[in-house]
């Protein structure tokens, strides 16, 4: 009874201590993060966050006020995503949420962002179901599945190495995998380019072991890939490729650029794995150049692509809120309707028509890196440039 | 699955392919059977089913990595490494695993998980997300033919490997006086006892031993796919499959129990890959239903 | 394993100081959204609640029947999904339909799984339940076409919640969903805390002491087992539906091993066999878990170490906290 009456106290105690406080008014204007610190995608999540931190370091102010970022971790799974973007919006009072990196946690806090009613820009989620989603959805970060398959059928066709190749397709189990996976199906049948599997093969994100899948390829004969997996683990697969001696007998092609980290893990067996992107830091333009050793100076870590599509759409995020001159989530998305940014990889532009980025991009290829300040082996080579109306979709 | 065959081949014909399969099962069993023969033989002398036991294979992996980073021959590392795992094996016995001995098993249970936790979240906080590669010695890289395909020299090495440590572990159990204790142990502790022995050091020795193997299976199957922070977890429930099927402290039902597991799952990934794990699952709810002591009927409960 | 101090068979009175402070309890959390109004903590602690629900079905399992459960957050899930889909496909407005549904369902899995569950031992039946949770986990994530596997249930309705033809709220308002679940939560702890101090619970008590001694005096222990599990997944199913009427989205990463290792550990931190120890040690998880992972990304280091110091030194959990305490006073 004692016990009873000892514990209801020190629990209505406790209650009564960490009861919410009143929000006061703050100076700084705070922007929720939300990226995945662990899990697959730990190494993606952090260089997304390094590239916010550093534009709201160089941005500094915005409408006057400083800029406060509220980091939380995804954890890369919807449930927890909806639930830490709830606390951002309601007890962290953010006045706009930024990064996300799975297409499914993006597409989960879309649904709900009626209740949080703030602006969201994600940076690098690559569904296609973006487009024109709601009017506080915004894209500005990795090229989305259509651009890509774009990018890389336009890639494949100018190669007669790889025109006539036949592609074996497999994408990582979940929305992105899918729609990546058919969109360039669809295209490769629409110019002639053969494929093996019309009914892709589905990989769990957590697979590591890849011997049954290149089994399966090099029983179907097939003398190309396709893959649409998640960043950090496009160099393991092509590791076991390496390990099975099938490098350069079939080729790789990817949806997504492989992480730099772990493309320097793997090493010579990552050569040769070509794919559309926003940007590899072979981009040798002035701007570009100098983005990178800031980066690198910073963060000491080599600069990727998740970092640069973080950092510009960022950018994005408080020019806008700059434009808007306050803080209300509608002033801001008006705001962020056609606005531009000028950085590493061009002119970064939000169509006013579907809320989702259009700019140039880079067709690529992984292989020895010559002398750079980063100490990076391996680097992703600029074979050739596209213009954002070459790739799409059209407005 | 039909395999449909397109104008070009690069890899042989059927027989490749059943090379292939085949291989990558046994491979896939023997790094099963080391993982589950060190659970085995923890909780057949303890009665202390080890949920650390993956985090542990992991440790053995990225210490496996880090020692060969450093420049030390993979060979070298291939003894190091395990050695330095059974060492946290033995801080962990001393300090929370023998104070448990007297309690009921559903609080090792809890506490081997909240161990589990807590070397997964070293790892990470070690070596970071990125995953790892172990970089093996040349003559190891490459593939050889064999049978009309291209198979990788490191995964036939690794059946020797594996052929080699299951050969020096039964010696070890059978031959060596420690070794007798050990099985002694197992069945009759109180004899054991009586016979003037100091359980505690048999205890510890068993979990011991039983860490070392992970450490052995971890940095085996380090450089066969990759090491990353998520790699202890896999291996736990992949490793409970198999000893629940062999039967709960029994070693030879492992072998078999591995040998089973290892050629269907590589079976099922290759035909069904979609359903591969679920069909394992449901292999063992029906072993279980039917034959709760396991395949040979030698488990242990209580 | 500490428990009320009761002598098997005999009801037990509540004092009255106990109601009363049971009573203010009840009213605080009751009155809490109309002083607070702040969606967030309504949130969270409705999230408590359901978890605290959970937690208590597998306290009956572990606490009282003595048995182990790794995934029992599985059964959350099977309910959650179905009735998630009933809503989705067949009908947006009926909530009790689509919860009896989720219930139902969940109840007809969960009896082959603990049939063939209680055949076996101790370890053995909490193996088997890691295996079928994995299994159940599984099913789920690959089975894009009904359940959007790795993306989970999407394009969820949002009821009304009526009672008798009163409109009492929608489900999409945060405080009605709270209030339905309080007061779901407080009559399945009623419900079930009669059922415990009955002759039935006796029983289950008997069978978690020694098994083989409640089998010479002639309880039929399977089959008690088996109605213990399948109590436990019902009320699992209960805090199901209600899961997914509040956050409106259920995936696979609810049902995963890690999540229902969480679940074990809420049990732990409130300590085994009392009820409402259940829902104490939900609420300092849930908010621990969110504290720490604030705090830090590397908060597996922190809630392993806490794990392992909870069961070296308060294995009896909070509700054990006031015994040690005395214990030390005296000492």
């Amino acid at each position: 009874m004692k016990r009873f009456i000892t514990i209801s106290l020190s629990l209505m105690i406790a209650v009564l201590l960490f009861a919410p406080q009143q929000v006061f008014a703050e100076k700084p204007v705070k922007i929720g993060v939300l990226v995945p610190l662990t899990g697959i995608v730990a190494q993606g999540g952090l260089e997304m966050k390094y590239g916010i931190e550093m534009a709201a370091e160089e941005k500094g102010t915005v409408l006057g006020r400083p800029i406060e970022l509220v980091v939380e971790d995804t954890q890369i799974k919807a449930p927890v995503a909806v639930t830490k973007a709830e606390k951002l919006v309601y007890k962290d009072d953010c006045k706009a949420l930024i990064g996300v990196f799975s297409s499914g946690v993006g597409l989960a806090i879309a649904k709900n962002i009626d209740k949080l009613n703030v602006p969201f820009l994600t940076t690098h989620v690559m569904t296609t179901a973006l487009y024109g989603l709601h009017p506080l959805v915004f894209r500005s970060g990795q090229l989305a599945n259509d651009q890509t398959a774009v990018g890389n059928i336009n890639g494949i066709l100018a190669r007669p190495d790889l025109k006539d190749k036949t592609y074996y397709v497999i994408v990582h189990d979940y929305a992105w995998g899918h729609d990546g996976g058919k969109r360039f199906i669809d295209l490769a049948k629409a110019n002639g380019i053969k494929i093996f599997n019309e009914d892709y093969d589905k990989a769990p994100t957590s697979t590591k072991d890849w011997s049954s899948y290149i089994s399966k390829i090099k029983a179907s004969g097939a003398d190309g890939v396709y893959i649409v997996f998640i960043t950090n683990v496009i160099p393991t697969f092509a590791k076991q490729m390496s390990d099975f001696g099938l490098q350069g007998k079939i080729k790789i092609i990817s949806a997504a650029a492989p992480g730099p980290l772990e493309l320097e893990a793997g090493g010579e067996a990552c050569y040769g794995i070509f794919g559309a992107s926003d940007w590899s830091w072979d981009v040798n333009t002035p701007v570009s150049d100098a983005w990178e050793l800031r980066f690198w100076n910073k963060f000491k870590t080599i600069p990727s692509d998740a970092a640069v599509h973080s950092y510009v759409g960022a950018m994005n995020l408080f020019n806008a809120i700059e434009k808007a001159g306050n803080t209300d989530a509608k002033a801001i998305a008006d705001a962020l309707r056609g606005i531009s940014y000028d950085g590493p990889y061009g002119n970064v532009r939000i169509s006013a028509k579907d809320n989702c980025m259009r700019n140039d991009a880079v067709l690529t290829e992984t292989m020895a890196a010559p002398e750079n300040p980063f100490g990076a082996k391996v680097y992703m080579k600029v074979l050739k440039t596209f213009t954002a109306a070459e790739l799409g979709p059209a407005e | 699955m039909q395999i449909h065959r397109t104008g070009k081949h690069i890899m042989g014909g059927t027989l490749g392919i059943i090379v292939d399969i085949s291989l990558n099962s046994l491979v896939l069993s023997g790094v099963f059977l080391i993982v589950a023969i060190g659970l085995n033989i923890i909780y057949g002398l303890s009665r202390i089913m080890n949920m650390g036991h993956g985090a542990l294979y992991a440790v053995g992996a990225y210490t496996g990595y880090t020692l060969v980073a450093t420049g030390l021959n993979y060979f070298a590392a291939l003894i190091i490494a395990p050695i330095v795992v059974g060492a946290v094996g033995l801080l962990i016995e001393r300090t929370i695993i023998a104070p448990m001995r007297k309690r009921s098993m559903v609080y090792t249970l809890i506490l081997t998980y909240g161990l589990m936790f807590f070397l997964d979240g070293m790892i990470k906080y070690v070596w970071g997300n990125k995953p790892c590669f172990i970089d093996l010695p040349a003559f190891l890289k490459g593939t050889i033919p064999i049978l009309g395909t291209q198979y990788p020299i490191f995964r036939l090495a690794t059946l020797f490997f594996i052929a080699a440590i299951m050969g020096g572990l039964m010696l070890f159990l059978n031959k060596t006086k420690v070794g007798i204790i050990l099985r002694a142990s197992s069945t009759i502790p109180e004899m054991v006892s009586c016979l003037g022995i100091n359980m505690n050091y048999v205890h510890m020795g068993a979990f011991v031993l039983g860490c070392i193997m992970a450490g052995v299976a971890g940095i085996i199957a380090g450089p066969l796919t990759t090491i990353d922070p998520l790699m202890g977890g896999e291996m736990l429930i992949s490793s409970f499959v198999v000893i629940v099927i062999g039967g709960l402290g029994s070693l030879r039902g492992a072998v078999i129990a591995a040998i089973l597991i290892g050629f269907v799952q590589t079976l099922a990934e290759f035909f069904i890959t979609d359903l591969a794990m679920v069909i394992v699952y449901i292999l063992m709810a029906v072993i279980l239903a039917f034959m709760p002591r396991g395949l040979l009927g030698e488990g242990k409960f209580e | 394993m500490n428990h009320t101090a009761t002598i098997p068979g005999i009801k037990q009175g509540l004092h009255p100081l106990k109601i009363l402070i049971i009573i203010l309890i009840l009213l605080g959390l009751g009155i809490f959204p109309f002083v607070f109004e702040n969606r967030f903590y309504i949130s969270l602690i409705t999230e408590m609640m359901i978890y605290g629900l959970l937690a208590m079905s597998l306290d009956v399992l572990l606490g009282y029947t003595g048995a182990l459960s790794f995934m029992h957050n599985a059964y959350l899930g099977i309910s959650a999904y179905v009735v998630g889909l009933f809503l989705i496909h067949v009908s947006p407005t009926s909530l009790w339909l689509a919860c009896f549904a989720g219930i139902a369902f969940t109840t007809i899995v969960a009896l082959p799984v603990g049939w063939v569950q209680v055949r076996t031992g101790g370890l053995a039946f909490a193996l088997l339940t890691l295996a079928f949770g994995m299994m159940f986990y599984t099913i789920v994530w690959k089975w894009y076409s009904v359940t959007g596997g790795d993306d989970g249930l999407m394009g969820m309705p949002n009821p009304d919640i009526t009672l008798f033809g009163w409109h009492l709220g929608s489900s999409s308002d945060p405080v009605a969903i709270y209030l339905f679940t309080l007061v779901i939560a407080f009559i399945c702890f009623v419900l079930t805390r009669r059922i415990i101090n009955s002759p039935f619970g006796a029983v289950l008590e008997a069978i978690r002491e020694n098994e083989n001694r409640a089998a010479f005096v002639g309880i039929n222990v399977r089959r008690y087992k088996l109605l213990g599990w399948m109590l436990a997944c019902i009320l699992a199913s209960i805090s199901g539906a209600l899961f997914i009427l509040y956050k409106g989205y259920i995936g696979p990463s609810t049902m995963s091993a890690f999540a229902g290792a969480g679940v074990l550990m809420m049990v732990l931190l409130g300590g085994m066999g009392s009820l409402w120890g259940a829902f104490v040690g939900a609420a300092l998880f849930i908010y621990i878990q969110d504290y720490i992972s604030t705090m830090s990304e590397h908060w597996e280091i922190y809630l392993g170490l806490v794990v392992i110091f909870l069961v070296l030194f308060l294995p009896t959990g909070f509700v054990g906290l006031g015994d040690h305490l005395k214990r030390f006073r005296k000492g």
